[in-house]
């Protein structure tokens, strides 16, 4: 293209931006996001949220002072140039999240690529990014596989699923079920990347532990009834069970439990679809207690956690949950990156990721902190578990860091 | 026809010209365009007028309306990516693994249902489709719901990885001049007037001696072994297939789609279907960003409402009707 063209291409851009012009021509952040198709719920959120970030970073924060960037506006490590970023629906299609990263480093010229959601889009997307040395920073994408394929541009805040297992075995044996160990677990997961692999990992960690899992039951995330699963689930009366599902079939089951009259003394969601908040609003009075994990527990006063969610739900009305806060936190470390990098160059930008080092106390979210290993995932990534209470997540789990006591055994409707 | 295939000789060589220069075209604008997002698009309307093309022999030219063509396509990305998970292998050496059971399969879904008349052939395509779909979902050897995925760092050429799309253009295109060879040619000889007289009325055919079996079957197989390959350099191109994006029915309808905008049954339809149809897909994701979602299906909907009710012949009978007004006005 020639640079004419490209000027022209940039000016709709920069006349939208036009109250900024005087720090200078903004800096491009290409997100990826499933605005439609199944997951199109959470790419609604997660947008709002990335939205919402991109105005904390344009406006001071006084509020949110310990987070990076929010003092001040802009990059002031980039001479004050204002954030600006193009949102690219992926439609669920690992092809379509190809065309949309080529289309976002080509065309947008953006400096670094963040989200993407599911993972096999992840995996497609960020080839793109690796063979045009473009950084690309995932915050949500969980399957393992992702930082083991010795990309040097691939970076992963999200706590995965070993991480996730961990927190889960240990949890469970500490738990008592009428005074005794839990001895029988069962699992039930969509079938899908995400359920199988996360079931996977509880199961060996588990069985490492010497915790059997009894029940496995996988199924299809788009299932219209779930009456079979559940009933397999009533006569087999595990100790514990374990759903990961997305948020349409997290519904259908508390529904088809409810309908059948089964609990479980201990029911554990994990995540994805029970973090929804169109879980929680739609089944959450036929679910109370069920325990989630959670890496963003807004409950406390004072918390970066509990001042984000207030802004987010000034917002949209909504709480925010898990996977979105996970997103936006992993949209702020990519922007803190370019910021530290002082420069667009994507070198500078893949040193600065590398060089991360955040504690605590500057993120939104619960994790100890953010660090990438050799391999671009964060090592610092933990969760903790919650338990819902009428609409809202309590964490109740380690204790140490508990805002409630756990209570047991599950409620359901009652 | 008669009166086509023996033009004068100017309209011939006017003909030949208008060829050449639209074949200089398709090979030069990849490389007068510098954007790559662009190119890119170019080479998935390629692909896509592959997978359309190798459709249109059996849909088009045959009338034989296969609505799970995905199948062809799922074997051939599938036995891409399989042949480098099992075996560490570049994807497109598993594309003659892919053909061959692709071949297999077409002969097995085509022996009966091809015999029978009307919408049985569909349905028995969309059957197997559905069910090959739902058998790999719950094989964890085949990837099961997960999926499988390709290199992560190309390791040589024979990867097919390149940062550019021009290669991938080029590869695709090269492989359509090739299918459109193969269809020109057919369609000029006696399988051509066979499958054209199948589709126009299959029992008269019949009775006239063309042995309509036969050639329906072969129709399908050589459609069969074009569309794997097509699944086979999708798959070396992109390095990931699932269920969804490798044997989901809506790639089916996209085949066909394409072929019936463009005009199915004629040598260029499906290229100018996918000449349309793909670019407006990615350019309404690009121009309306996050906020018209789902607009790409509101218009896939207008059009196919629009050709069946306007034109069923596609693009092509438009095309013939405009030129059919000037001719008679000119003469």
């Amino acid at each position: 293209m020639s640079i004419a063209r490209r000027h022209l291409l940039a000016l709709p851009a920069l006349l939208s931006a036009s109250p900024l012009l005087a720090q200078g021509a903004p800096v491009k952040v290409g997100t990826l996001l499933p605005l439609t198709g199944v997951a199109a719920s959470a790419g609604g959120s997660a947008k709002a949220a990335i939205e919402l970030a991109v105005e904390l970073i344009n406006t001071p924060q006084p509020d949110l002072a310990s987070m990076p960037l929010m003092a001040t506006s802009g990059f002031p490590g980039l001479g004050g140039r204002p954030l600006q970023v193009v949102i690219a629906d992926q439609q669920g299609s690992p092809s379509v999240a190809q065309n949309q990263a080529l289309r976002l480093i080509t065309q947008e010229r953006v400096v670094a690529i963040t989200n993407g959601y599911q993972s096999g889009l992840v995996q497609t997307a960020s080839a793109i990014a690796e063979r045009h040395g473009i950084p690309y920073v995932t915050g949500e994408a969980v399957a393992t596989n992702l930082t083991e394929r010795g990309f040097r541009w691939f970076f992963r805040t999200t706590p995965i699923g070993p991480d996730i297992a961990a927190i889960y075995v240990e949890f469970l044996q500490s738990a008592r079920v009428n005074g005794r160990p839990v001895t029988k677990v069962a699992i039930v997961n969509e079938n899908t990347e995400y359920g199988t692999s996360i079931a996977e990992v509880i199961r060996r960690t588990a069985e490492a532990r010497g915790i059997g899992i009894a029940l496995q039951i996988p199924y299809a995330a788009n299932s219209a009834d779930v009456s079979a699963q559940v009933l397999q689930l009533k006569d087999a009366q595990p100790d514990v069970a374990i759903f990961i599902s997305y948020t349409s079939d997290a519904i259908l089951y508390a529904r088809t439990m409810r309908a059948q009259g089964y609990r479980p003394p201990i029911l554990i969601g994990d995540n994805s679809g029970f973090s929804d908040d169109n879980f929680v609003q739609t089944a959450g009075d036929i679910a109370q207690g069920i325990i989630n994990r959670s890496a963003f527990d807004p409950s406390r006063p004072g918390s970066n956690s509990f001042k984000v969610n207030a802004l987010y739900k000034a917002r949209t009305g909504r709480e925010m949950d898990d996977t979105t806060a996970r997103i936006m936190q992993g949209f702020l470390v990519t922007c803190d990156a370019i910021n530290r990098a002082g420069a667009t160059e994507p070198a500078a930008i893949q040193k600065a990721l590398r060089e991360t080092n955040l504690d605590a106390g500057q993120l939104m979210i619960g994790y100890r902190g953010v660090k990438f290993d050799e391999k671009g995932q964060n090592s610092m990534a933990s969760v903790l578990l919650v338990q819902l209470r009428g609409r809202e997540y309590i964490s109740v789990w380690p204790e140490a860091t508990a805002t409630a006591p756990l209570q047991l055994p599950y409620k359901g409707w009652e | 026809m008669s009166a086509a295939t023996i033009p004068t000789a100017p309209r011939a060589a006017g003909r030949w010209v208008l060829g050449v220069a639209a074949l200089a075209a398709l090979l030069a604008w990849p490389l007068l365009v510098e954007d790559e997002f662009i190119q890119r698009i170019g080479a998935l309307v390629m692909l896509s007028a592959l997978s359309a093309s190798a459709w249109n022999l059996v849909g088009g030219y045959a009338g034989q309306i296969s609505i799970g063509h995905v199948l062809f396509f799922g074997c051939g990305a599938y036995a891409s990516l399989l042949g480098f998970t099992w075996f560490e292998w570049a994807p497109i050496l598993g594309a003659p693994f892919g053909i061959a059971t692709s071949l297999l399969l077409a002969l097995i879904v085509g022996s009966p249902t091809l015999r029978l008349k009307g919408h049985y052939f569909s349905m028995a395509t969309i059957a197997l489709a559905e069910l090959a779909r739902i058998v790999v979902v719950n094989t964890p050897a085949l990837g099961g719901a997960v999926g499988v995925s390709g290199p992560a760092m190309p390791r040589s050429v024979l990867d097919l990885s390149f940062i550019s799309p021009l290669p991938y253009y080029y590869i695709f295109g090269s492989v359509l001049a090739v299918l459109l060879l193969f269809t020109w040619w057919m369609s000029r000889g006696r399988m051509g007037f066979y499958l054209r007289a199948i589709r126009g009325q299959e029992r008269a055919a019949r009775s006239l001696g063309v042995p309509a079996q036969r050639y329906k079957l072969f129709a399908l197989l050589v459609s069969a072994a074009f569309t794997s390959l097509t699944g086979s350099l999708y798959a070396a191109m992109l390095g990931f297939v699932d269920p969804d994006s490798g044997l989901g029915i809506l790639l089916s309808v996209k085949m066909v789609i394409a072929a019936a905008l463009g005009g199915a049954g004629t040598l260029f339809g499906p290229l100018v279907g996918s000449a349309i149809l793909v670019p407006l897909e990615e350019m309404t994701n690009a121009a309306f960003g996050g906020g018209g979602t789902g607009i790409t299906y509101v218009v896939y909907g207008a059009i196919i409402v629009l050709i069946s009710r306007f034109a069923p012949g596609g693009l092509a009978e438009i095309w013939t009707w405009l030129r059919a007004r000037g001719t008679r006005r000119g003469g």
